[in-house]
């Protein structure tokens, strides 16, 4: 007897028994649909994070950030000039790991629009590199560039919300080549960032602040939504210059210095690199340390590890207890079938061909209770989106359909297995003569 | 040769510590051809004699050959082949797959003969031809009359052209017009050479054949001509 004939048996079986097929099939469906919409959740979950970490600079951003001496430093604070933009010549000649520098200057300021309407930004002079390491894309105009920074030039980069609160009814290129004012200084704008959020945010209702005006939520991307970025000499020369201390460009205090790392495989060697050129400028002080994301990356990395071996397990759960279902209502049917059984005997089947005809119409069973499963997983997550809307939106993937259906098929073969080992093992005679 | 060679062989069953002699050293040959009936009262072991010769059980001693196979000790799987391949069986029951029309009723043997698809169709409507349900090849047991159930389970039992065939009385559940024509046909079927064993209790049955054994208490009590 080959496989497909007891494909044809098994099918009309279950056809012959529409009612305890999908009896016997309702705790397959709801194990696979339970399987596929844990899935499609954790899937969502971890293709959302990645977009987010990337959309933050992604594993290649690292900030030098300033750090409390050490105690047997202390005495040699004021050898060490801090961050400046010796940092960023040094790295250039030391570090040719490290591909992109940005060193940052920030001041608040009142920024204004021709019109009237002004409002208080923290103003960032910025070098091109910034919107590199940041990822920022354009979505109109151009960014600033190397002559901006050597010029000085009146150019101005502005954020999102910036664009939108100053200048609510223009588009982004509307908006190119309008004048805004910074502390009442003139500045052109010539590039406009687009809207940075998660994937989902414009299907959410932008949610109103609460009283207080405080927003419920951290934005992680309300810094690059806010951005005034101007250039760092600009920057310098029209805001900083004349604070105390007095400094020159190349020795004033930076407020911030982000850098990004060319080849990620490389990661150590890069960063021990930049530690060695940046030995150099602060003389050996420890004032500064390298702030990356690994940590960070390897904690998100393992709690969506986590969540996924965890839902797993209870779905699995929940086809284990379908499979038990499948195996009652098989035993029930090899009982009331075991005259058919003795006269498939008679005729010269081998147990062997029982065994397999009882198997594959379990397997059957279970087969069409995972493709339903799959159509019941759709409505599932469609029911999971209504009653709890989330951050980042489930994603079905044609792996975990097919990984769910295998799974639901495996765990029909192993619950077929006892009931058709009983079924092969039926005596011909006694089968033959059973009411 | 003969096609049955039973020496000596026995039947024992084990209930707890009882043991049960249904069959006691019966000694028994058939050849090809013959036309025979077993007969005895219920008890007398002619069922499971039946069922030895029928490859549907193995016996506990003794020697038994069939169609040249040894199955003195034999495993399921052999006896399952021997019976797939040279035996047919026709029940009183009728014992047809309720589910299955006509012609996959007949087919079955040859499923497990490994036969492929499309040359079981043909051979299963062939013989249900011969046994006259040309028309009925795609009706269920359920829309059939006792007397076609009993040619469908004929059909079945020649579909894989059995050696022997045998009938454990064939017209039990049929009235005695219908019963005539089944008995006629397994007299015609002789005619053609095929080895008939039919069990019965009733004399008449066993007056239409060629060679009685009559069994008794697990032993062969007397065979007769009539």
């Amino acid at each position: 007897m080959n496989l497909f004939m007891a494909l044809q048996i098994g099918l009309r079986e279950i056809a012959a028994h529409k009612f305890r097929s999908i009896l016997s099939m309702l705790g397959i469906i709801l194990g696979v649909s339970s399987l596929i919409a844990t899935m499609s959740l954790t899937n969502g979950i971890e293709k959302g994070t990645r977009v987010f970490m990337e959309q933050l600079g992604g594993l290649e951003y690292i900030r030098v950030v300033n750090k409390d001496i050490s105690n047997q430093m202390f005495e040699f604070w004021n050898l060490s000039p801090g961050r400046t933009l010796r940092d960023m010549q040094i790295l250039r000649d030391r570090a040719p790991g490290i591909s992109h520098i940005s060193p940052e200057l920030n001041f608040g300021a009142v920024v204004a629009a021709g019109g009237g309407t002004s409002e208080r930004r923290n103003v960032r002079g910025v070098y091109p590199d910034h919107f590199v390491v940041n990822k920022h894309v354009i979505a109109a105009g151009r960014f600033l560039n190397d002559l901006d920074v050597e010029r000085g030039t009146r150019s101005v980069v502005i954020g999102d919300t910036v664009a939108r609160s100053l200048w609510p009814d223009l588009s982004p290129a509307q908006i190119l080549g309008k004048i805004l004012l910074i502390n009442n200084s003139p500045f052109e704008v010539v590039g406009v960032l687009p809207v940075y959020q998660r994937e989902d945010g414009n299907r959410r209702p932008r949610r109103t602040p609460r009283f207080g005006g405080q927003q419920s939520r951290w934005d992680p991307f309300r810094e690059k939504n806010e951005a005034v970025l101007i250039p760092f000499s600009t920057m310098f020369f029209e805001f900083r210059s004349g604070s105390f201390p007095l400094d020159s460009v190349d020795s004033v205090r930076l407020d911030a210095l982000v850098l990004r790392i060319g080849d990620l495989t490389k990661f150590r060697s890069t960063i021990a690199q930049a530690r060695a050129a940046l030995d150099i400028t602060h003389r050996g002080v420890d004032d500064y340390d390298l702030e990356t994301r690994e940590e960070w990356f390897d904690r998100t990395e393992s709690s969506i590890r986590a969540t996924r071996l965890s839902g797993g397990i209870i779905s699995a759960i929940s086809l284990v207890v379908g499979s038990i279902g499948i195996m009652n209502i098989m035993l029930a049917s090899i009982t009331e079938r075991v005259r058919e059984i003795g006269i498939r005997l008679a005729v010269g089947a081998r147990g062997r061909d029982i065994f397999i005809q009882i198997i594959i119409e379990s397997m059957t069973v279970s087969f069409f209770g995972g493709v339903l499963g799959v159509g019941a997983a759709f409505g599932l997550i469609e029911i999971l989106k209504a009653v709890a809307p989330m951050d980042y939106p489930p994603m079905i993937t044609f792996g975990s359909i097919l990984f769910s259906v295998g799974f639901a098929v495996l765990a029909g073969f192993l619950s077929g297995i006892y009931p058709a080992l009983r079924a092969s093992r039926l005596n011909p005679i006694s089968a033959l003569r059973y009411e | 040769m003969p096609l049955v060679s039973l020496q000596g062989v026995s039947k024992v069953y084990r209930v707890g510590d009882q043991e049960i002699r249904a069959l006691d050293h019966i000694d028994l040959t058939i050849d090809e051809g013959e036309f025979i009936a077993i007969i005895g009262p219920s008890g007398s072991g002619k069922s499971t004699l039946m069922h030895l010769l029928g490859c549907l059980d193995a016996p506990t001693g003794g020697q038994m050959v069939i169609c040249g196979n040894d199955l003195s000790k034999a495993s399921p799987n052999a006896l399952a082949a021997v019976r797939n391949r040279e035996i047919g069986f026709v029940f009183q029951a009728f014992n047809l797959l309720p589910k299955l029309d006509v012609v996959s009723n007949i087919e079955l043997p040859l499923i497990y003969a490994g036969v492929p698809a499309r040359e079981r169709r043909e051979r299963a409507e062939k013989v249900a031809r011969d046994v006259g349900l040309g028309e009925r090849l795609n009706n269920r047991p359920i829309q059939l009359s006792g007397g076609q159930c009993q040619r469908v389970a004929i059909g079945r039992a020649l579909v894989n052209n059995p050696r022997i065939v045998f009938g454990d009385e064939p017209t039990g559940n049929l009235d005695s017009t219908t019963g005539e024509m089944i008995l006629q046909t397994f007299k015609d079927l002789n005619a053609v050479g095929k080895t008939i064993v039919l069990v019965t209790h009733d004399p008449a049955i066993a007056a239409r054949t060629r060679r009685v054994i009559e069994i008794r208490d697990g032993r062969i009590l007397r065979e007769y001509a009539p």
